[in-house]
């Protein structure tokens, strides 16, 4: 082999042009011990730093791709900082948009827990990571090193954006909650405010590094903040925000008073999606997106993002897809409803 | 925090995984499925070194404190191991020159007047003084050399005597200046678990005569393995001897065991799971590997032996050899025991530029053979890696080379012996005697710096467990003509190797890689 063949080897060994994949057998044991200090991007450099980074970069940049539209930010009002934010997570996208949809005060005040070995493998990512969104790295298989880090902010004023899935979707329904965000906020004594986040994977799923063409739509909606009840414990709590934040999602699809509804009639659906063949959560998870609002006059009649879902909460918890006939290829209802 | 050992299944997402090649490394892709044993990562050193130098001299195990042993008038001896451990060797200062300035201090401080140091070769060659000189530090060296530090002559009628002779019959012939003395305080560098224990005065200070009872084929097959202690011939034969040896001279043992930190800048991709290669890692690799292809092999060789290693050190334990050297393998299974599952079929390892008898030298065929079948399949305790039965793929050039200085004997014995037999029990009743007494080898061993003309016998001998339990012995890369006369088999590449293999052990093999160095220790279940 020659020197080329050499680098053609290690080229392709570790992906030169990606991220470089870990065996399956290494995620399953200790991860290695994950030091990069973030600190520095809370000192008054550092803030002013990612001010720029933030409001001149990250923002322009995902407005230019993204068409962002927030809801509910005005139960943050009467809300003092600091709280925990739990989303849904489904793409690469939500951590820039959360931080660029929180109003400017609570934004400033923000940090977002990021997978360490995932976003602080290498200084490089490290860095941009802490810079752009004030990140702190959160050990996935727990540690206390990455609690304490996370209860020091807390205790500094510090409000925490937090996955509590603990990695992206692969179908677009939520996953089971790991309890760290529960036992944070029950220890800290703080609300939890549930975000849903909703069009993030279809504008850029698993395997995409940027966001599809033509600016997809993309959805904020801030929930109702939940507090932990005396003596709940991080369990049951977590299991609490999964519905609740379920529902903030639910309410997006369907509407606030649908949702109320449906919630009474104990006919939520269950954000983990509906226990079909793995294709058709799949299929369903990645119809695109629809907008919310009217459409607008210069924008083409017929929208290629206003597919909706022609199934009610109601009929998948029934057991599956309705329409599943010929009629459920068809484009469906192009009219806004 | 030091992650313990661990064994990987390659998947799809594994990327290729580098393996020693001799003075060269190579990246290989393995199938699916094959299981690869990575050694724990190194614990922390000891901090403060000295102060647990004199915490074990002032605190032995099942002994008088050092400086009680110590009287003015008294007849003291100092054996340290040779440079055949560590590998590779140990940045400078070496622990065994620490730990001789803390022994002389106390010593001096007594009026201790009569002080000798051996190097316990055995059989080994002779160091030069350079070598000893790095090895003891300045002052003991400016101190002692040559009257007083010196190699051990274990063809000096005058220098031996026969202590006795164990319930087994097994002489007992050692340095006659180390069984006579008032003390003897062995130094020792606890690198394997073969290492140590009574594995250190009745071996490093014995005669051939003595040592022809447990190095032979058939301690060496009742040997499952010897790199545990308790279920090795060869190491009960050495504790017979022990146990009479301190029935005639009072022996303090110090024995130190280091961490895995084999490989500093800029080789210390090495040392890194490939994973988590770096892009100054693969940068590394790839000029390493494009300079060692291109560069020619003696100028490896002094580029490679000049690599230091800079080992911690974990434990530095003193006192009755027993009772030391418990807590010596403790200390060793704590930085070197990783548990693996059941056997495989085909066991696979690079070996490294360096074993135990080629430091500043070269690695000739038979030294191959050693490291390879001897050291590298015994890194086991309870079973071996692969199946009776099974294949063990070894990366080597295996190249027909030998220092014409340090192995001269072994050049007769792959000339003329492997030339005739590669059995080693047929090796060990036809030729062994002839070579041991040969008249120009025990010249050359006195006087030159040569191993003694029966050692290549005794590294043939240590891999005559592997060639009984295995049933195909493959090197890929190895040279053609060389690898047939010591009755294997070479390969081009590993896919033909593990073509060749289907013929043992079938299409589906189970596979195991070994990741050594740095040094581990498989618990097979």
């Amino acid at each position: 082999m020659g020197i080329a063949d050499d680098v053609r080897q290690v080229a392709r060994g570790w992906r030169w042009t990606r991220r470089p994949l870990v065996p399956a057998s290494v995620e399953r044991e200790l991860t290695a011990p994950h030091d990069f200090p973030t600190s520095w991007i809370r000192t008054p450099l550092g803030k002013a730093a990612r001010e720029v980074a933030q409001r001149w970069a990250l923002g322009p940049v995902l407005n230019y791709e993204v068409d962002v539209e927030i809801t509910g930010a005005d139960i943050l009002k009467p809300l003092k900082p600091p709280v925990i934010f739990v989303l849904n997570h489904s793409s690469h996208l939500d951590a820039a948009t959360i931080v660029t949809s929180l109003p400017t005060e609570w934004r400033r005040k923000a940090a977002v827990g990021a997978a360490a070995d995932y976003f602080f493998d290498v200084w490089y990512r490290s860095v941009a990571t802490t810079l752009f969104f004030n990140a702190f790295p959160i050990a996935r298989g727990g540690g206390l090193r990455s609690a304490r880090l996370a209860r020091k902010l807390l205790a500094d004023g510090w409000s925490l954006v937090l996955f509590p899935e603990g990695t992206r979707t692969k179908d677009g329904w939520i996953g089971q909650f790991r309890t760290g965000a529960a036992w944070l906020a029950i220890e800290a004594g703080v609300p939890v405010v549930p975000v849903a986040l909703t069009g993030t994977y279809q504008a850029m799923p698993r395997g995409r590094s940027w966001p599809k063409p033509g600016r997809p739509p993309v959805g904020v909606r801030f929930g109702t903040p939940i507090w932990a009840e005396d003596g709940e414990r991080p369990q049951s709590f977590s299991d609490r925000l999964r519905l609740g934040l379920g529902a903030v999602i639910e309410e997006d699809r369907t509407g606030w008073w649908q949702t109320l509804r449906a919630g009474a009639e104990g006919e939520l659906l269950d954000p983990g999606g509906p226990q079909v063949a793995q294709w058709r959560r799949m299929w369903e998870g990645s119809r695109p997106a629809r907008r919310s609002h009217a459409r607008s006059v210069w924008e083409p009649e017929k929208d290629e993002w206003s597919h909706e879902a022609p199934w009610s909460a109601g009929e998948l918890l029934a057991g599956g897809f309705p329409g599943e006939g010929p009629e459920a290829f068809d484009a469906g209802d192009d009219e806004e409803p | 925090m030091s992650r313990p050992g661990f064994v990987l299944e390659v998947d799809e997402r594994t990327p290729p995984l580098l393996f020693h090649n001799g003075e060269g490394f190579r990246l290989e892709r393995l199938p699916l499925g094959s299981r690869v044993v990575y050694p724990p990562e190194s614990l922390p050193g000891i901090k403060d070194v000295d102060a647990a130098i004199d915490h074990a001299l002032d605190h032995p195990q099942g002994s008088e404190p050092l400086t009680a042993l110590l009287t003015r008038g008294m007849k003291l001896t100092i054996a340290i191991d040779d440079i055949s451990i560590p590998l590779p060797q140990m940045k400078t200062p070496d622990i065994r020159g620490r730990i001789l300035e803390h022994v002389l201090e106390r010593a001096a401080r007594a009026g201790v007047d009569d002080v000798e140091i051996i190097i316990a070769t055995a059989l080994h060659r002779r160091m030069t003084a350079a070598e000893v000189k790095r090895a003891v530090g300045e002052r003991v060296y400016r101190s002692f050399w040559p009257h007083a530090l010196y190699n051990f002559d274990a063809e000096d009628p005058d220098a031996l005597i026969h202590v006795g002779k164990t319930e087994m019959g097994e002489d007992v012939e050692i340095s006659k200046r180390a069984a006579t003395s008032d003390l003897l305080v062995y130094v020792n560098i606890n690198l394997v678990a073969m290492d140590g224990g009574h594995k250190s005065v009745p071996v490093g200070l014995a005669s051939y005569k003595s040592l022809k009872h447990h190095h032979n084929v058939h301690t060496m097959l009742h040997s499952r393995s010897y790199m545990d202690p308790p279920a090795s011939a060869l190491h009960s034969s050495a504790t017979r001897m022990g146990h009479l040896l301190a029935e005639h001279v009072k022996i303090f043992t110090i024995e130190t065991t280091l961490n895995n930190d084999t490989f500093g800048p800029p080789f210390d991709f090495l040392m890194r799971r490939e994973w988590e290669w770096s892009a100054k890692d693969q940068a590394a690799y790839l000029a390493t590997k494009a300079s060692t292809d291109r560069a020619p092999a003696h100028l490896k060789r002094s580029i490679f032996h000049k690599i230091y290693s800079p080992y911690g050190i974990t434990g530095i334990n003193a006192g009755e050899t027993e009772a030391v050297h418990t807590r010596t393998l403790a200390n060793l299974h704590r930085q070197q025991l990783v548990e693996v599952n059941g056997q495989s079929d085909i066991l696979i390892a690079g070996l490294p530029f360096v074993g135990p008898y080629n430091v500043n030298s070269i690695m000739n065929p038979i030294l191959v053979v050693c490291l390879g079948l001897g050291y590298f399949f015994n890194l086991y305790r309870n079973q071996p890696l692969v199946r009776p039965g099974g294949v063990m793929i070894m990366f080597h050039p295996v190249r027909r080379e030998f220092h014409q200085v340090h192995h001269p004997s072994y050049v007769d014995f792959f000339e003329e012996v492997l030339a005739e037999t590669t059995d080693p029990a047929v090796i060990e009743s036809k030729y062994e005697e002839s070579f041991a007494t040969d008249p120009w080898y025990i010249h050359l061993y006195r006087t030159s710096h040569a191993y003694h003309g029966v050692h290549p016998f005794y590294m043939w001998y240590w891999a005559s467990h592997a060639m009984q339990h295995l049933g195909d012995v493959i090197f890929v890369g190895g040279d053609r003509k060389t690898v047939a006369r010591l009755g294997f088999r070479s390969a081009g590449t590993l896919a033909d190797a593990l073509e060749m293999a289907s013929e043992t052990v079938g299409r589906t093999p189970r596979i195991t890689a070994l990741k050594v160095p740095p040094l581990l220790l498989a618990d097979v279940r």
